[in-house]
């Protein structure tokens, strides 16, 4: 009994902070329709920045406090008024989503870059000693944790119900233009709005980073559990934020203490998945989902460019035989491999495109399909010696089960649910790929696994890869070109256009969706199982929900739906950290920043900008001639 | 008091509505009629600040308004009322009317503020009786009630109203425009702008024709009314028989294009 209860109050503890989380997110989701999942990373600036002044600078608790709350509002001052505000003003609200996970990249590169990856944890405030209480012991830093979340929840309730700016930051979740002509500073509200909950994040991470270490990346651990909560518990309204937080830190704990931490994690996935597809609004939302679509329809979706005609061919196959003859060019070493692994990335990127360009759908969770590609090819060839051929195979079926299983989830999802289902999804596998010990290795990794093989002849050195992987990227190119510039193409871009106009169109949308998702899935997988065999190791993180976001940066800095213009951008992350190996400390934070900075100045992509500066070069040309 | 001169406005693709000349005076009602697109709300919004004006003269009360925020332009007292309603629907009727006030609110005291909810209230009764409802449950006629009185907690010098009738039964449209031409006894500018032309010039001191984005046509209310061009245009009582311009009528033409196709 008193174990039982000891495990609810460890649930309510890191529920509390869950749900600090998860009013964070709901104050800027009802402020300006956004998910931010910038969230998690001020988490850990706030702590990171307590852990300095604190224990570096041995400055009283109070002073530190006060400088490490204002220096996380600095923080997102400056990020919410450069990137945030102008992206609301002209980006649609999946792109939003999508870049403010590469603000938490960003972040994290920053964290990174001034704290290095060592894991730090705070003094508890009022020592180690736990109280007990009838006989239960609770760590003093409890009391905290709780009396910090309560003293927020309070605070902004007392903010949004009691005061004229709570009223004039509800105004703007409520109808942005009728806000503005009220004469009420919009954009201000919005950065305030931002500000407000990257504060309340900080004050969270400093709660609770004496009971938990934390690192620069520990901020994607919180911005997933907060995002579930606020999901769980009800994205409009603050109590189901907090009750969502609650109702997931004690399932965690109690699956951790009865079953095992494995469980815990997949216990709160299914948890969402659950609500998901049962109660989309959560467990304590009230009424109709709002302006999930009404909001995008404002703004207009991005028009994809690309070439074409005989531009395109001869592009086409300039670089094609360019791709063939590079190994020709270079020496063997560092830059070739880095060639092969840009190379069965982009395998898997294609697939986003198909799924994010091409059908819009938003998808946070795509390394997922590579791990289940991945690990299915390794431990078949590893463990029971199938030809690796046959575990790609296996690997592409039982990404195809997953991907329709996730479908019947996600059809009737849009916006922010539907990303939320595919993060929840990729989080899934994760869980499973660092849990399945025995037959994953766990968070150590697969090793031993054979090269590449088909029919005797084995692909073990890197131009053999090189060759393998550019003949496959030519082969998928040229059919997905193909594919894609048929009715089944067009039925596509209808469906990311506006799914309500295409069903009308009688385009049948959730078949097109689940085309694209399984086409996405089995590419990914593909990637998956040669990134493996290139290796000849594999561990969760080289395929896990990071690697989601990375695949998102390259699609949108080489172009979104261009198909080979992902190429580019999938090069520029992979060779830049080998070329300048000594940069590589800063390899996160120019992810993020390319991410942020593509989506909101670049929303073209690199490809797209060079095909519309070739276009134009173009036309200025036959002008001058003619 | 509202002056525009040869306003130009629109988006990033060019030009909506082009050298705009037009002026709302003190205690008057100008109706701004023209057909879906002409540019009557692109006109609106720049006035508000909404949209930039790209180039041409804003003034209000003899001032230069056409750089200042939307903010700055509804302290001065130019409040508009926006096409669709626009309420907030989440937040009560009380919180919606407390809205309206907000650029004022340093100014107002919280009793100030439940005397001038008052003072809307006897404007418009119903909005009294369900002010701690939220806004979405009131009726499309009610909503638009609302907008009005949000619009006039302002306290407003000129009123611009976009579309009042929008969605309106024609009984709860006669009543809205009724109350806005009984509003112009306090002194209030009102700009209308409105598809339903014979409603809003029949309220209206003065009215501008707009189409493509230019002001055709200008004159009072009375006038307009009858001049025949407005009338064949916008008032559908036009030469619909025997008419000589067969591209001014729609039916005839699309008459003849189907005998001819078959």
């Amino acid at each position: 009994m008193i174990q039982a209860i000891q495990i609810i109050i460890g649930g309510l503890l890191q529920g509390a902070v869950f749900a600090v989380l998860a009013l964070g997110f709901s104050l800027v989701f009802r402020v300006t329709g956004v998910i931010n999942l910038a969230q998690g990373g001020f988490c850990v600036l706030g702590a990171l920045l307590m852990y300095t002044l604190q224990v570096s600078y041995g400055l009283p608790v109070p002073v530190a406090l006060l400088g490490a709350v204002f220096g996380t509002f600095l923080g997102g001052a400056v990020l919410g008024a450069t990137t945030f505000v102008p992206a609301l003003a002209r980006l649609p609200v999946s792109s939003i989503l999508v870049m403010t996970a590469g603000l938490l990249t960003l972040i994290q590169g920053v964290l990174l870059i001034g704290w290095s990856s060592t894991p730090y944890s705070l003094p508890p405030i009022s020592g180690e000693a736990p109280a007990v209480l009838f006989g239960i012991r609770v760590p003093t830093q409890g009391f905290w944790i709780i009396g910090a979340a309560a003293l927020i929840i309070a605070g902004l309730w007392f903010l949004l119900a009691r005061t004229r700016l709570g009223l004039a930051l509800r105004a703007c979740a409520e109808n942005r233009l009728a806000a503005q002509l009220m004469g009420i500073d919009v954009p201000r509200m919005t950065l305030l709005s931002f500000c407000l909950a990257a504060i309340i994040a900080g004050l969270g991470g400093i709660a609770v980073a004496p009971i938990i270490s934390l690192q620069f990346d520990t901020g994607g651990f919180f911005t997933n559990f907060g995002f579930i909560a606020v999901a769980i518990g009800g994205l409009g309204t603050f109590a189901g934020a907090v009750l969502g937080g609650l109702v997931l830190g004690v399932s965690e704990q109690l699956a951790a203490g009865y079953v095992s931490s494995l469980f815990a994690n997949g216990l709160a996935l299914a948890l969402l998945l659950a609500v998901l597809l049962w109660r989309p609004n959560g467990l304590f939302g009230a009424g109709p989902a709002r302006r999930q679509d009404v909001r995008d329809e404002q703004r207009i979706q991005r028009a994809i460019v690309r070439l074409d005609g005989k531009g395109g061919l001869l592009f086409a196959l300039i670089a094609a035989a360019l791709m063939l003859a590079l190994p020709l060019l270079l020496p063997s070493g560092a830059i070739l491999n880095s060639l092969v692994i840009t190379g069965i990335l982009f395998i898997a990127v294609l697939g986003l495109d198909v799924l994010m360009g091409f059908a819009g759908q938003v998808s946070l969770g795509h390394a997922g399909f590579m791990a289940i590609g991945g690990y299915t090819a390794a431990v078949l060839a590893t463990t029971y010696g199938w030809p690796p051929l046959a575990g790609i195979g296996a690997g592409i079926v039982l990404s195809l089960l997953c991907a329709v299983g996730l479908s019947l989830v996600t059809t009737r999802l849009r916006g922010h649910f539907l990303a939320l289902a595919t993060l929840a999804f990729g989080l899934l596998v994760d869980s499973l790929t660092v849990g399945l010990t025995d037959v994953t290795g766990g968070p150590s990794g697969l090793v031993g696994i054979p090269s590449f093989s088909v029919a005797g002849y084995v692909f073990n050195s890197p131009v053999r890869m090189y060759y393998l992987v550019a003949g496959l990227i030519i082969v998928l190119t040229v059919m997905l070109q193909g594919g894609l510039r048929s009715d089944f193409g067009r039925a596509l871009k209808a469906v990311r256009t506006d799914q309500t106009a295409a069903a009308a169109l009688g385009v049948n949308v959730a078949r097109y969706k689940l085309a694209a998702v399984c086409i996405a899935s089995v590419l990914a997988s593909l990637s998956g199982s040669l990134y493996a065999f290139n290796f000849h190791f594999l561990s969760p993180d080289m395929v896990g929900t990071p690697r989601s976001f990375e695949m998102i940066a390259m699609l949108v800095a080489g172009g979104e739906g261009t198909l080979i213009g992902p190429l580019l951008g999938v090069a520029l992350l992979t060779l830049i950290p080998t070329v300048f190996q000594p940069f590589a400390l800063y390899k996160t934070f120019a992810e993020g920043l390319l991410l942020v900075l593509c989506f909101l100045w670049l929303p073209e992509g690199l490809f797209g900008a060079a095909a519309i500066w070739f276009k134009h070069a173009l036309i200025k040309r036959k002008a001058v001639s003619g | 008091m509202l002056e525009l001169n040869r306003l130009s406005a629109g988006y990033d693709s060019g030009n909506i509505v082009h050298d705009i000349d037009l002026r709302v005076g003190e205690g008057e009602i100008v109706a701004l009629v023209g057909a879906n697109g002409a540019g009557k709300s692109t006109l609106v919004k720049a006035i508000s600040g909404i949209i930039p004006v790209r180039s041409g003269g804003l003034q209000f009360e003899e001032e230069r308004i056409d750089r200042e925020t939307t903010r700055a332009r509804v302290l001065r007292g130019l409040v508009q009322v926006p096409e669709g309603r626009q309420i907030f629907a989440g937040l009560t009727v009380r919180e919606n009317l407390r809205l309206g006030a907000h650029g004022r609110a340093k100014e107002i005291t919280p009793p100030q503020l439940a005397e001038k909810i008052v003072q809307i209230g006897e404007l418009f009764p119903i909005l009294l009786q369900r002010l701690d409802q939220p806004a979405a449950n009131l009726s499309g006629g009610q909503q638009q009630m609302l907008a009005i009185g949000r619009g006039l907690m302002a306290d407003p010098r000129i009123l611009i109203l976009d579309e009042p009738s929008l969605g309106l039964s024609p009984i709860l449209v006669a009543e809205i425009f009724q109350l806005i031409a009984g509003l112009r006894q306090k002194g209030l500018g009102i700009l209308l702008s409105e598809q339903n032309a014979r409603l809003s010039l029949a309220i209206a001191n003065r009215g501008y024709v707009i189409e493509n984005g230019k002001i055709v046509l200008g004159g009072t209310g009375a006038e307009l009314l009858n001049n025949p061009e407005v009338a064949a245009r916008y008032l559908g009582v036009g030469k619909a028989v025997g008419d000589t311009q067969p591209e001014s009528n729609f039916a005839s033409r699309l008459k003849r294009l189907l005998d001819r196709t078959e």
